[in-house]
């Protein structure tokens, strides 16, 4: 071992608090790696447990082509064959809504049912609902209903039994197999499951088998394990899918966990400079040195991958025991070793790539530095012409290729817009802008700095050091803060881009499910006669509104357009479309509310006149207001009754919107039988719960939010960890400072506010680069998108991430500096 | 010269600052140095001290005992008048604020800080302006005038000192601590640095306890305190190099 190497050595034996803190970063991005494998490994294993819709007794399963009720019967009769369950389904329609039919052993080990109330259906006619199916389509036991085949009379059905299926989809009936056939008009099997006898020939059964259903489109007859594994295999594939989701992310909080380990190294290396300096003045080469601070890296490395994967590790077998504690049965994950050396080694690894930027510009230092005193080390400002210059061109070519984007941002409606390309372009050009951010992030510091810091700045003494002492060591602040700005970026992205999708959806449902329910009839006929009057008097409903509704008109030069009369005033929901001018209420004879992109394409604007033509007549009416998207109910233009009328519509309504007039499931099941119940004589006449839909939007939309706020909260975990160890490896090696302050008689409790307020500097000025980063891509990525959705600036969202981000920021370093404000200002002056 | 005189009684209404029956005990049990072993002395106000005595005879401790930067095992450290001994560190702080001034022999600013920042910084803190005709005579006096701008590291090593030197006399404290000001420094610069604390403790009044290895250093003092082993082991009046000189050596012969 070179003599360099082993000072190296026996300084980090010396000070093992600092290598732990180099390395925390990379800890925990090896914790997050590994922890992420395991975590694969237990959802897995737990879905191929439990996943599966095949029951383990089945033997046999007959599937994907031609089976026939004859089929099934020879079957059942064959020697070995103990049972053989037919799984089939019709789809029924009925007065009470579609149902889907299927068939089911009702007991036995074949079934998948569990009948809690009455009786499995035996005979002909004869079916058991499921609890929601109940709820919903008010078929208890004992009712009737009639399910409308293809071709010739409906089939009487009865419901028998209320049973729990598998999964409870809300409109599911079991009925004997016989019913099912009727209904679907066909004699067509989906699949048989084979139960074999105790002591059966499973080969000769098989073979069996195959001879009786051999023909044109033979099914497959595979075995029942085969079966449940490939199903188990097809939901672990959307596991699979997921994992690959968060693999991204979790590359995205390793290369961060890369810039936080780079920056605390080059953190340790400037403070190291004077031991360096000696080192070189006694002769120590360069080459000699940037090998021995490249070990330290490796090493620190290596204590830190296995620290990591060990943790994880700890987490992920102490998990399952504690969820079954909790009535939650998961799997243990295994051990997998190829895994772990690979995570440890990849800890390795960016350790290196982390540590050999600092430790090649170390070992440049000149031996003279020595002799200086340490008043001039570590302080070093700005940067240098090379990295200027590669900062500079990076900018540029992010500012190029987003502007290219912009140029490229597609019209209304276009088509063969290549939405794919464009968003790669996007991301691509935030990258760039984000490697720009890290050369130039010395110089950006300041002017940010002496915005951000003029309030603490005039707030006295404290401040004003706080402000100084990040102001005075740009190239720390910016490598903390950037790590901090990667973390803003991504959140203040997700948040922009979810709100705009929010307002999006928002406009979509409310434009195309204004109300709770809806009824029309088939496309151009018009609601019977008295349907409206008797809706209004339901007491279950409330707000109840009719519309008249035409399509095939031109409004402008836009053809194929739909017309309404949806009255804004009637629909109280509608006030909350976004318009771009105008309100939805201005809407009045000769004034109608226009879809956004039809203005867009003639050119209109609020208050200019457009023409609506229909069956030969038009009318001219003024715009009152120019929406976001498109106007209600899937319409272009909006247009007071009287102006519709005077196109030659009917006066009769075509469709019927109402609301339930009590909150929740319940109020909304009262409301749904009362419209069907209103509309039970004409059967033409389709009842539509917008409310699910729109539950359902609303839902989806919410879950990938947190998924996504999930998955970059691993970043911003990181880039917390960084700034804590930042904060404290920066407080730990400037001790002297400390002293020094303390000894001019600053007290206990100043210095310590004076260090947590740096730190929460840190994150103000990475939670303003961030912001300043993330709100345009994020706006360009929603553009670029082509789904016209709106730009929106989520405020208050933004201003609590910021606002929590720089507690965190401010709270990662309020251990070290309270370590810091305790040391004695003599042993502080001491340190060296 | 030499006087083997008792030392100046703690409570002479003459001392800016006093030691009386000083304890100083580093670690416990067989490691355990007695750093400072019953030292009395006092030092006069408006004049300038030098403390001389082998390397590990206590003079730092002794020092930072004094200044409020440490606290002593047992005995009195009286502040013009006030016991430090058993304040909090709360008052100590205070007291170091705005009634003591420091220059270290190293690391004596904050690398951050332009010169003018880091002469204002004990002011700043105590949150008090600076006197602004007496600021400014100091700058003039001690020829920073053009430097004020400039970072420490664009400063070289006397010019440094001379920063610490106005940081410690611009808030006019009761005294002034000077732990080897002069032993970074080469003889010119060092000699300017001495002939400006002689300076102020003569046109200013200002008190000046100075630590120091070199008799040229300590002959710029109105008086020379000794110490061997952590015990008084002498003084001597208006210090000349031969006299200082002569003392050490007899102070090295005797151990
Ligand atoms: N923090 C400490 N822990 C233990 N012993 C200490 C400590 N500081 C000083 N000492 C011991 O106390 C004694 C006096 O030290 P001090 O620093 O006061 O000496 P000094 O007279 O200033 O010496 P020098 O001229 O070399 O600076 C020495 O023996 C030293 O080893
Ligand atoms: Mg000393």
């Amino acid at each position: 071992m070179s003599v360099v190497l082993r000072t190296q050595l026996v300084g980090v034996a010396k000070r093992p608090s600092r290598l732990l803190l180099t390395g925390l970063a990379v800890l925990v991005a090896s914790f997050v790696v590994y922890a992420t494998v395991l975590a694969q490994q237990i959802t897995e294993r737990s879905v191929l447990n439990g996943l599966s819709g095949t029951p383990e007794t089945v033997d046999l399963v007959v599937q994907n082509g031609e089976i026939t009720t004859g089929d099934l019967t020879a079957i059942g009769k064959m020697p070995g064959v103990a049972e053989a369950a037919v799984r089939t389904e019709a789809y029924a329609r009925t007065p009470a809504g579609d149902l889907i039919v299927a068939t089911d052993p009702g007991s036995g080990p074949l079934s998948t049912v569990e009948v809690t109330e009455g009786r499995f259906p035996t005979a002909p006619g004869e079916i058991a609902v499921t609890p929601r199916t109940v709820e919903r389509m008010g078929l208890g036991i004992g009712a009737t209903t009639a399910a409308q085949p293809a071709e010739g009379k409906p089939v009487p059905l009865t419901v028998v039994g209320v049973l729990t299926p598998r999964e409870d989809i809300g409109f599911l009936a079991y009925a004997p197999l016989s019913t099912v056939v009727q209904i679907n008009g066909f004699d067509q099997l989906d699949r048989v499951d084979v139960r074999f006898d105790g002591g059966a020939d499973a080969g000769a059964v098989r073979e069996r088998i195959v001879a009786q259903v051999a023909g044109e489109a033979a099914p497959e007859v595979a075995g029942g394990a085969e079966v449940r594994l490939s199903e188990a295999r097809e939901a672990a594939a959307e596991i699979d899918q997921l994992f690959i989701v968060v693999r991204v992310f979790v590359a995205v909080a390793v290369a961060a966990a890369v810039l936080i380990a780079a920056s605390t190294f080059r953190i340790v290396f400037a403070q190291r400079m004077r031991q360096l300096a000696l080192l070189r003045a006694v002769g120590a080469g360069r080459g000699a040195l940037a090998r021995a601070l490249a070990a330290e890296g490796a090493l620190t490395g290596l204590v830190a991958g296995v620290t990591g994967v060990l943790a994880a590790l700890a987490v992920g077998h102490l998990i399952p025991p504690l969820l079954s504690a909790f009535g939650v049965a998961v799997s243990r994950p295994g051990f997998p070793l190829v895994q772990a050396a690979g995570t440890v080694l990849l800890a390795v690894l960016i350790t290196i790539v982390a540590v050999l930027a600092p430790a090649l510009s170390a070992a440049r230092v000149a031996p003279l530095e020595a002799l200086r005193s340490a008043a001039t080390t570590g302080a070093r400002q700005g940067i240098g012409v090379l990295r200027a210059i590669t900062g500079l061109l990076l900018a540029a070519a992010a500012a190029g290729i987003a502007a290219l984007v912009t140029i490229n941002l597609p019209g209304p409606q276009e088509q063969d817009y290549d939405a794919e390309t464009m968003m790669l372009a996007v991301v691509g050009s935030g990258l760039l802008a984000y490697l720009a951010l890290i050369a130039l992030g010395p110089v950006l510091v300041r002017p940010v700095l002496t915005i951000a810091g003029w309030p603490l700045r005039r707030s006295g003494p404290v401040g004003r050091l706080a402000v100084g002492g990040v102001g005075g060591s740009s190239r720390r602040a910016a490598a903390v803060s950037v790590v901090v700005a990667l973390g803003v970026t991504l959140i203040a992205g997700v948040l922009v881009g979810g709100d705009s999708i929010r307002v999006l959806s928002e406009r979509e449902t409310v434009a195309a499910a204004p109300t709770d329910f809806e009824v029309r009839g088939p496309n151009g006929s018009t609601l019977p006669a008295g349907v409206a009057e008797r809706a209004a008097q339901s007491a279950d409903l409330s707000r109840v509104a009719t519309y008249r509704w035409i399509g095939g008109a031109q409004v402008g030069t836009f053809t194929e357009a739909a017309v309404t009369d949806v009255s804004a005033k009637a629909v109280p929901r509608l006030a909350e479309l976004d318009t771009s001018a105008g309100a939805l209420t201005d809407v009045a004879p000769g004034r109608a509310a226009i879809a956004g992109y039809v203005a867009e394409m003639d050119g209109l604007t609020l208050g200019d006149p457009v023409t609506v033509r229909s069956n030969g007549k038009e009318v001219r009416v003024t715009i009152a207001a120019v929406l976001g998207g498109e106007a209600p109910l899937h319409s272009q233009i909006l247009l007071d009754p009287a102006d519709l009328t005077a196109l030659g519509v009917a006066a009769a309504p075509t469709g019927l919107l109402a609301d339930a007039a009590q909150s929740g499931e319940d109020g909304r099941t009262k409301g749904l039988r009362a419209l069907r119940t209103v509309a039970a004589a004409q059967p033409d006449l389709g009842v539509n719960v917008l409310a699910d839909q729109r539950d359902q939007i609303t839902e989806a939309l919410g879950v990938l939010m947190v998924i996504a706020l999930a998955l970059i909260g691993l970043t911003v975990l990181i880039a917390i960890v960084g700034v804590g160890s930042t904060t404290a490896l920066s407080v730990v090696e400037r001790v002297r400072e400390s002293g020094l302050l303390r000894a001019v008689g600053m007290s206990r409790g100043a210095l310590h506010g004076m260090l947590t307020t740096e730190s929460a500097l840190y994150g103000v000025i990475g939670a303003v680069l961030g912001l300043l980063l993330g709100v345009p891509y994020a706006w360009l990525a929603v553009s670029a998108i082509g789904l016209e959705a709106p730009l929106t600036l989520p405020g208050w969202q933004l201003a609590a991430v910021f606002g929590i981000l720089v507690a965190l920021t401010a709270l990662a370093g309020v251990l070290p500096a309270r370590r810091a404000a305790r040391v004695s200002p003599v042993t502080a002056l001491g340190a060296d | 010269m030499q006087t083997q005189s008792s030392p100046v009684a703690g409570r002479d209404s003459l001392a800016a600052v006093a030691a009386v029956d000083l304890v100083k005990v580093y670690g416990a049990g067989d490691t355990a140095v007695r750093a400072l072993d019953g030292v009395t002395v006092g030092f006069e106000r408006g004049r300038f001290t030098a403390i001389m005595g082998p390397s590990g005879s206590g003079k730092s401790t002794l020092m930072h005992c004094l200044a409020g930067l440490d606290t002593a095992t047992s005995g009195q450290v009286l502040l013009g008048g006030t016991d430090l001994t058993s304040q909090p560190d709360r008052v100590l702080t205070r007291a170091r604020r705005e009634r003591i001034g420091f220059v270290f022999q190293s690391f004596n600013l904050l690398p951050q800080l332009t010169a003018a920042a880091n002469i204002t910084l004990p002011l700043d803190l105590a949150g008090r302006k600076p006197d602004a005709e007496f600021h400014d005579r100091l700058i003039t006096t001690l020829g920073l005038a053009g430097r004020l701008g400039h970072l420490p590291a664009e400063l070289s090593g006397g010019q440094q000192q001379r920063v610490a030197l106005a940081r410690a006399l611009v808030s006019r404290p009761e005294v002034v601590f000077a732990d080897e000001p002069t032993g970074n420094l080469d003889s010119r610069s060092g000699a300017e640095v001495l002939g400006l604390l002689r300076d102020s403790a003569h046109d200013l009044g200002q008190t000046i306890v100075m630590v120091t290895h070199d008799p040229v250093a300590a002959a710029y003092a109105d008086r020379v305190v000794l110490l061997a082993d952590g015990q008084l082991a002498g003084e001597i009046h208006a210090p000349d190099v031969a006299a200082v000189t002569e003392s050490l050596r007899n102070l090295a012969a005797g151990r």
